[in-house]
């Protein structure tokens, strides 16, 4: 602008420069002298306060170490350290050290505390070439965390001036978790618990928590996992089992070698095959992803049994009863028999859902983030045990309701079944108070109780389920099959020995 | 299909209706009380009618005819093909060779759309009640009226109600089958066959499955839809009382052949035959 102005002599131009000097110099006259360059601040660090860790929380005691060095040609006599706000020197005990080379300086130092604000005035001018070193122990950083650096001033040549900000120190922002671990800490009988090996080991309650905290991304990642899989399972499922029933050969082998491939490999294998066969193949998908696939895939196999057993477990007068009512295969299927199915296969499906939920910590050994992975990470950090127990706390909070409500269906089931039903809801007229012509209800007349033949088709729907609570499934048969065949089927994982372990399997092929 | 079968008898193309219809009614004119009227063709016509399961012939050239509103008794030891009979005229069981004709429609012929069709005018009632678990009593009247004949679910639950009434049941309309006793049960199988108002009544030993105090209330039911609905009615049954009091005729099978076959009185009282009296005799006798 100044240029453009042809009006304006020489002089002017001059007078304009002079001023925007000035002004220059003046901005330069505010930074410079603060700018302690008399002091270098060589560095500051904070101990360790986390239990079992190496990083530094905030808002719990922590020792502070800075330490600078003394320009030459500058003394100084004082040095005022500042934290953010929300840090505090409250009640910290400071020792200030200088040094000259290697030689330790007789120096006496005045220590004033306030808040954020922690004044040193040294007895005796620290000169060039000292090391200043001041170390405040039982300091605290602020609460939320972050880098933190150390800034404050220093009395040079008798002059105040600012210090360079000290390197940053990453502080751990200090959640209620932390809280309550540091309270735990505190506690005589938490130090009495851990004192014994075992429960230190095993139960130490400080990891316990921190462990739930830092578990509970992957014991989400499980939960989705098998959540998202299993409507496409039970998809999957429903069409194999019903290809395997189909009238066409063809159509019945493809299913029955999809589903003994499946049940006649382990899902760790599976899970390798996949994982590290696709990327071979040029084909990446997402670990999750992926890892929704391999467990959709492989209980639809499992599922496709047990819909099958349980479709064949509803007996053939079922489907007279419809056909002479004038149904098609359709309505049969869909009025008639699937609804059936549904009620016969709930526990069994459910506990295939409870093993798929815990096989999901197999994908820990491919690299998915779930449970597994995290509560290994936790252990080899910790050098503790204690994040595989909250590993298996995340992993019972989930199948203890489900084992239950299997059980509490399957006793309501074999009830309705045997004909002994639930007594109607009250208020319901009493089926023995009422004139009628043959009032007391019998027990045991119902058609649809199970046939011997009926067990042992559902036994069949699943010899190859691992865990004693899906052999547990075939309850309303329990009672006629010996009680060591349960017990060595919860053992060995198979009904053993049992024809009905593989009457409904191999046949077809 | 793999199955080894024995040779298919060969058996003569079924007759012409109006044929048909007179030759049966020249050999039922004696058999049964029947009321014939002119010109009438038999509501389900049975000709030649095997059945074999592989190597098991179960029936052997079985000829009969039912005529609307009568109530055919058949009777016979178990083993004898009865049930089998029953069941090949709604086509549960695909018969060997033979003709079943329902209203002059071949039932054998049938394909399987047709089948549907012609089962809506076949109501059965089964020996083991055979009820949908899943559904109420009233639910169970319903499923086939809706499905099967299209009525709206206000229609189909008036008919429920209604005919659960009728059997005596009005106040079970809500109750599960495993709340009733098998005598409930079958009742109520009664009324799921009848709401379809089928044409002809299929019954399928439906006491054997009961308890003896319990077969009494199935039967009057039975004894009511013969008496007053003037229903066709083809029951498999060993009541024999219900065969005396209830039956236009009365049929005899054993070995898989209509043995003798005549009014009530007469088949029990002067049983023509001597396997058929020795039967009847062992019955009475216990």
């Amino acid at each position: 602008m100044n240029h453009t102005r042809s009006g304006l002599g020489f002089q002017g131009r001059l007078m304009c420069l002079v001023v925007a000097l000035m002004v220059a110099l003046g901005t330069l006259g505010i930074l410079v002298p603060t700018s302690a360059q008399a002091l270098t601040v060589n560095k500051a660090t904070a101990s360790p306060n986390e239990d079992g860790g190496s990083g530094v929380i905030g808002g719990i005691d922590t020792r502070l170490t800075w330490e600078a060095t003394v320009d030459e040609g500058e003394t100084i006599s004082g040095v005022t350290l500042k934290l953010p706000q929300d840090g505090s020197f409250d009640g910290s005990s400071t020792r200030v050290t200088v040094l000259d080379g290697l030689k330790r300086k007789p120096v006496d130092a005045q220590v004033a505390v306030q808040g954020t604000a922690l004044q040193v005035a040294l007895s005796e001018d620290a000169v060039g070439g000292d090391l200043l070193r001041i170390e405040v122990t039982n300091m605290k950083f602020p609460p939320e965390g972050g880098d933190v650096q150390v800034t404050g001033t220093a009395t040079v040549n008798g002059q105040e001036e600012d210090l360079t900000p000290s390197p940053a120190i990453a502080i751990i922002a200090n959640t209620p978790l932390q809280a309550a671990v540091m309270w735990l800490d505190e506690q005589p009988w938490v130090a009495a618990w851990n004192s014994n090996q075992f429960l230190g080991m095993f139960f130490k309650p400080q990891l316990l928590l921190t462990s739930f905290a830092s578990l509970f991304p992957g014991w989400l990642v499980c939960l989705a996992i098998v959540v998202i899989a299993y409507p496409f399972a039970i998809l999957l499922g429903l069409v194999f089992a019903f290809m395997k029933m189909a009238k066409h050969r063809g159509v019945r082998a493809i299913a029955v070698t999809y589903i003994n491939i499946l049940r006649g490999t382990p899902l760790f294998l599976q899970i390798y095959i996949m994982f590290f066969g696709l990327p071979m193949l040029g084909i990446n998908i997402d670990n999750n992803v992926l890892g929704v696939i391999v467990m959709a895939v492989n209980s639809s196999a499992y599922l496709a049994e047990i819909f099958r057993a349980g479709i064949e477990s509803i007996p053939r007068g079922q489907y007279e009863a419809a056909e002479s009512l004038g149904m098609n295969y359709m309505q049969t299927m869909t009025c008639v028999i699937l609804p059936q199915t549904v009620r016969r296969v709930l526990p069994t499906v459910t506990s295939d859902f409870i093993t798929g939920y815990k096989d999901t910590s197999l994908l820990s050994s491919v690299g998915v983030m779930e449970l597994m992975m995290f509560s290994k990470n936790l252990t080899t950090v910790t050098g503790n045990i204690t994040p595989y127990i909250a590993a298996a706390i995340y992993y019972l909070i989930v199948t203890l309701p489900l084992i239950r409500i299997v059980s509490k269906v399957e006793a309501r089931l074999a009830r309705s079944e045997s004909g002994g039903g639930p007594r109607p809801k009250a208020g319901a007229p009493k089926a023995t108070g009422v004139e009628d012509r043959d009032a007391e209800v019998v027990p045991g007349t119902a058609q649809c109780a199970a046939t011997p033949q009926d067990k042992a088709l559902v036994l069949a729907g699943m010899p190859m389920v691992e865990d004693a609570c899906q052999v547990a499934v075939a309850a309303p048969a329990a009672e006629e099959i010996p009680a060591w065949r349960l017990l060595a089927s919860s053992v060995f994982g198979t009904v053993p020995f049992g024809a009905a372990s593989s009457k409904g399997e191999s046949h077809e092929v | 299909m793999k199955s080894k079968k024995t040779a298919v008898p060969e058996v003569a193309p079924a007759l012409d209706g109006d044929m048909a219809a007179k030759l049966a009614y020249e050999h039922d004119k004696n058999l049964t009380t029947h009321h014939f009227v002119e010109g009438e063709h038999p509501m389900v016509r049975i000709e030649h009618l095997n059945k074999a399961f592989d190597d098991n012939v179960v029936l052997r050239d079985v000829n009969l005819n039912v005529w609307p509103g009568e109530v055919v008794v058949v009777l016979g030891p178990s083993g004898s093909g009865k049930s089998t009979m029953l069941r090949c005229i709604n086509r549960l069981e695909t018969p060997t060779a033979g003709h079943i004709l329902f209203k002059d429609q071949a039932i054998t012929a049938a394909h399987k759309k047709d089948l549907c069709d012609l089962r809506k005018h076949l109501g059965m009632v089964f020996q083991n009640f055979n009820l949908f678990p899943h559904l109420s009593a009233k639910e169970n009247v319903m499923i086939g009226q809706t499905k099967v004949l299209g009525r709206t679910k206000e229609e189909a639950e008036k008919e429920a109600l209604a005919q659960l009434d009728a059997v005596g049941l009005a106040d079970r309309a809500d109750y599960m089958p495993a709340q009733l006793s098998g005598g409930q049960q079958q009742r109520v199988a009664i009324a799921r066959a009848v709401a379809m108002h089928p044409e002809v009544l299929l019954f399928d030993e439906p006491t054997s499955a009961l308890d003896p105090e319990l077969v009494r209330g199935v039967l009057d039911v039975m004894r009511d839809l013969a008496e007053n609905s003037g229903m066709t009615m083809i029951v498999v049954t060993h009541e024999m009382g219900f065969a005396r009091d209830v039956a236009d005729r009365v049929v005899f099978m054993e070995d898989g052949v209509v043995v003798e076959e005549g009014l009530p009185n007469e088949v029990f009282d002067h049983p023509k035959n001597e396997r058929t009296a020795a039967f009847l005799g062992n019955i009475t006798e216990i």
